[in-house]
């Protein structure tokens, strides 16, 4: 799902720092935010948009560390909202809804512990490059 | 690009496979969600019953048990209800009024019966709070205005009478939301047509219920916690105008009469 690949360039210290705190601010969102899953996302678009003239390191790291968000983001709001109309309409708690929390929840740990390990590994200057999120950040992000 | 669409495309198989197994484990057995839920309405069903009842005065003619007994039995029996999950309660009060209360609990005002004209107007009444104990709305309403940790601490006993006591008059005098009104409103028709009860006399009671409305208001409970009558009045005559069943009634004249006599004395 992850692999390590040697960079364009050998990324110096101030680059490898900014790049792991674009993970963590999705994670530090998600704990925050809780249970709005917006949140994060936001918190992730803001730091990608406020590093957009950064090197091509960063750029990357930030574009890949948003479109996980993206993704997550559609897969939690439909939970979130399932949610809230158990709570406040007539729908009632099912076995779909529990399957669906359930299934939302497993995608949410295994990207939490990726975000981790990538984070601390871009933090080290190695290149983590994702299964399709990397793939994606390769056509979007350009030198 | 192709290398990209094809990762894309494994991460939602990914999850469609996920959810699917998912779903083959049946999560409400394993975690008791329905006997929980089921048991938590049985507990304040009987809490609330007991508080209201020794607050307020029952009925204790038999006669006119009996005689709304058989109007319950014909709807229950005609709608596939089970008739021991409806628990019908006469109140000797003046207000025109009947509510539901969890777990079945159906209460209905003697100022309800000496108000309705004929028996088809009382089972209008009563099918439409039928309606809203079988589509589970009286325990939405109270989880969606009280909340479902009150509800359940309610049971533990670890509120006070004074809050079942607000509870209850949530219920008993205050409506449904309308969506919710509408939905117990169809369903009754459907179950009057089931039994064979003219519905257009339900019609008639709301009509003439919000025509009253503003001189004796404060005996119209069930009118003033039901708003928009008219137009209730309405929607129930369009949805019942082109069925074609040939109405009957569940009591003679003679019992329907002897009822109001029987409550009156």
């Amino acid at each position: 799902m992850i692999s390590n690949i040697p960079f364009d360039y050998p990324p110096g210290e101030h680059e490898t720092e900014k790049a792991s705190y674009s993970y963590l601010m999705s994670l530090i969102a998600a704990i925050a935010g809780l249970p709005l899953p917006i949140i994060n996302l936001l918190a992730t678009a803001f730091f990608y948009l406020a590093n957009k003239k950064s090197t091509y390191f960063v750029r990357w790291h930030c574009t890949q560390a948003l479109l996980s968000q993206i993704s997550l983001l559609f897969v939690n709001s439909y939970g979130f909202w399932w949610t809230i109309s158990i709570i406040f309409t007539k729908e009632e708690i099912s076995n779909h809804y529990i399957a669906y929390l359930i299934t939302a929840f497993m995608f949410n740990i295994i990207e939490f512990i990726v975000t981790i390990y990538t984070a601390i590994q871009t933090r080290k200057g190695i290149h983590v490059q994702w299964w399709f999120y990397g793939s994606l950040t390769n056509l979007i992000c350009k030198p | 690009m192709k290398k990209t669409s094809i990762q894309g495309l494994s991460i939602v198989f990914l999850f469609v496979s996920m959810l699917f197994l998912c779903n083959q484990i049946n999560w409400m057995q394993l975690f008791s969600i329905k006997a929980t839920t089921a048991k938590t309405e049985e507990k304040l069903g009987e809490l609330f019953w007991g508080i209201y009842q020794k607050a307020e005065k029952q009925n204790d003619k038999k006669f006119a048990n009996q005689v709304l007994d058989s109007l319950v039995n014909q709807l229950c029996k005609n709608n596939k209800i089970k008739r021991a999950t409806i628990k019908l309660h006469i109140i000797t009060k003046n207000e025109v009024n009947a509510f539901a209360l969890p777990n079945g609990h159906l209460v209905v005002y003697t100022g309800l019966i000496a108000n309705c004209k004929n028996q088809e107007e009382l089972s209008g009444v009563i099918a439409h709070e039928i309606a809203h104990i079988e589509s589970n709305h009286v325990m939405s309403k109270l989880t969606k205005e009280i909340g479902l940790t009150m509800l359940i601490s309610m049971t533990t006993g670890n509120t006070g009478a004074e809050s079942i006591k607000n509870a209850i008059k949530l219920l008993s005098s205050s409506a449904f939301d309308r969506k919710l009104e509408k939905e117990a409103d169809i369903k009754a028709v459907d179950y009057l047509c089931n039994a064979k009860i003219n519905p257009e006399a339900f019609a008639n009671f709301l009509y003439r219920l919000a025509e009253e409305e503003n001189s004796t208001s404060k005996y119209l409970s069930w009118i003033s916690t039901h708003p928009e009558s008219k137009n209730r009045a309405e929607y129930i005559i369009a949805y019942s105008k082109n069925k074609k069943i040939k109405y009957k009634s569940i009591l003679t004249k003679s019992t329907w009469l002897a009822l109001k006599n029987n409550l009156a004395n």
